[in-house]
């Protein structure tokens, strides 16, 4: 007999708050072949991340042991016929009728603080869009891709003419950062058809032009809000 | 550690207009290494492919692999596992050869500096 409790289960040192439930392996006979592995949903910034982990509850001469599986608070033998389905649509249902969020970063911050935050790494992006201007850089755009991707705030795309122009473009953003505002890129540091650097908030594209027509990250990121440049960073797009 | 990617074990490929299956030959900085894991640049060897690409079977590749159904221990104590094996085709200069990259990504990826992967990746 199942008994529903409200508990918490540990995974890694992670903490999920939910009602748990023993399974019986009598108990249901709608499973053809229990589940070895269940998802938690983790709310990050905007975007969710589902992750895929594993139980290890197998008894090793193929009998089961009670597993434990996270339902929502009013589970019922009506909603195990849905385990069945694919797992996407259970999770996609549970979060409309509960919305309630798993798990939480305790590293969240208020509203304010991420305008700070987005107006600093603007300010940053809209340097280095003025010192690759400097060298020359050809059609530079800023996009402001919080909205779309939870990894970054800003991408600067920028196209160059030759290997050496990425070279000088790429080491003029680098000793920049480093000077003003202490921040040391990763990514390429070899020049390449398309050189990456990155800053972490923000990201620098440099390509050459058959390259950025061939990867195409505008229209890719076309969701994403076209940050106005002051003029003199913007010069004419060489064809 | 146990083995996530055996060498000479069949995994695919998630990228547009890509073959569908490699077998792994060789990683590239280690030697005689017989397991890799997510983030290792592999040499493979094309042995299934779609039509209209323009890459053929039997063709030496390089690949990074981005999924192992091998379990990745992150260092918050997470531990992530996919479904398949899956690589990113690129060039010599560490580029990806398609332009657009599908299935969920490791985050390690981008601390391995494969940015330019999860820039393309869809998810």
């Amino acid at each position: 007999m199942a008994v529903c409790s409200t508990t918490t289960l540990s995974i890694g040192g992670s903490v999920f708050s939910g009602q748990l439930r023993h399974w019986e392996p009598n108990e249901s006979k709608l499973f053809q072949k229990p589940r070895s592995r269940f998802r938690c949903l983790c709310l990050n910034d905007l975007h969710l991340l589902r992750f895929r982990t594993k139980t290890l509850n197998f008894n090793p001469r193929g009998s089961l042991l009670p597993s434990l599986y996270a339902y929502g608070k009013e589970a019922d033998d009506a909603f195990l016929s849905k385990v069945n389905e694919d797992t996407d649509e259970m999770f996609d249902d549970l979060m409309k009728k509960y919305g309630e969020v798993v798990f939480r970063k305790n590293d969240r911050k208020s509203p304010s603080a991420e305008l700070d935050d987005d107006a600093e790494s603007l300010s940053f992006a809209v340097e280095m869009a003025k010192v690759a201007s400097d060298v020359k850089a050809a059609d530079i755009r800023v996009l402001f891709v919080k909205p779309l991707v939870y990894w970054t705030r800003f991408f600067i795309i920028a196209t160059a003419f030759s290997r050496p122009q990425i070279d000088a473009i790429g080491s003029r953003i680098r000793d920049l950062a480093e000077k003003k505002y202490g921040k040391v890129p990763s990514g390429d540091a070899k020049p390449n058809s398309w050189t990456l650097l990155d800053f972490g908030d923000v990201v620098v594209h440099i390509f050459l032009p058959q390259q950025r027509a061939f990867y195409n990250l505008e229209e890719f990121y076309g969701n994403a809000t076209l940050i106005e440049l002051p003029s003199e960073t913007q010069p004419p797009f060489h064809t | 550690m146990g083995c996530a990617i055996v060498v000479h074990v069949y995994g695919g490929t998630p990228t547009e207009a890509t073959p569908q299956e490699l077998i792994c030959i060789r990683v590239i900085g280690a030697s005689n290494c017989r397991y890799t894991y997510i983030g290792d640049v592999i040499i493979a060897v094309i042995k299934e492919a779609v039509p209209n690409i323009p890459l053929e079977i039997s063709e030496m590749i390089r690949a990074i692999i981005v999924r192992t159904r091998k379990e990745l221990k992150h260092d918050n104590r997470m531990i992530i596992q996919h479904d398949d094996n899956a690589t990113v085709i690129i060039d010599q200069e560490g580029n990806p050869k398609g332009t657009r990259i599908f299935g969920a990504n490791a985050p390690k990826l981008r601390q391995l500096n494969f940015t330019k992967i999860v820039s393309l990746a869809l998810e």
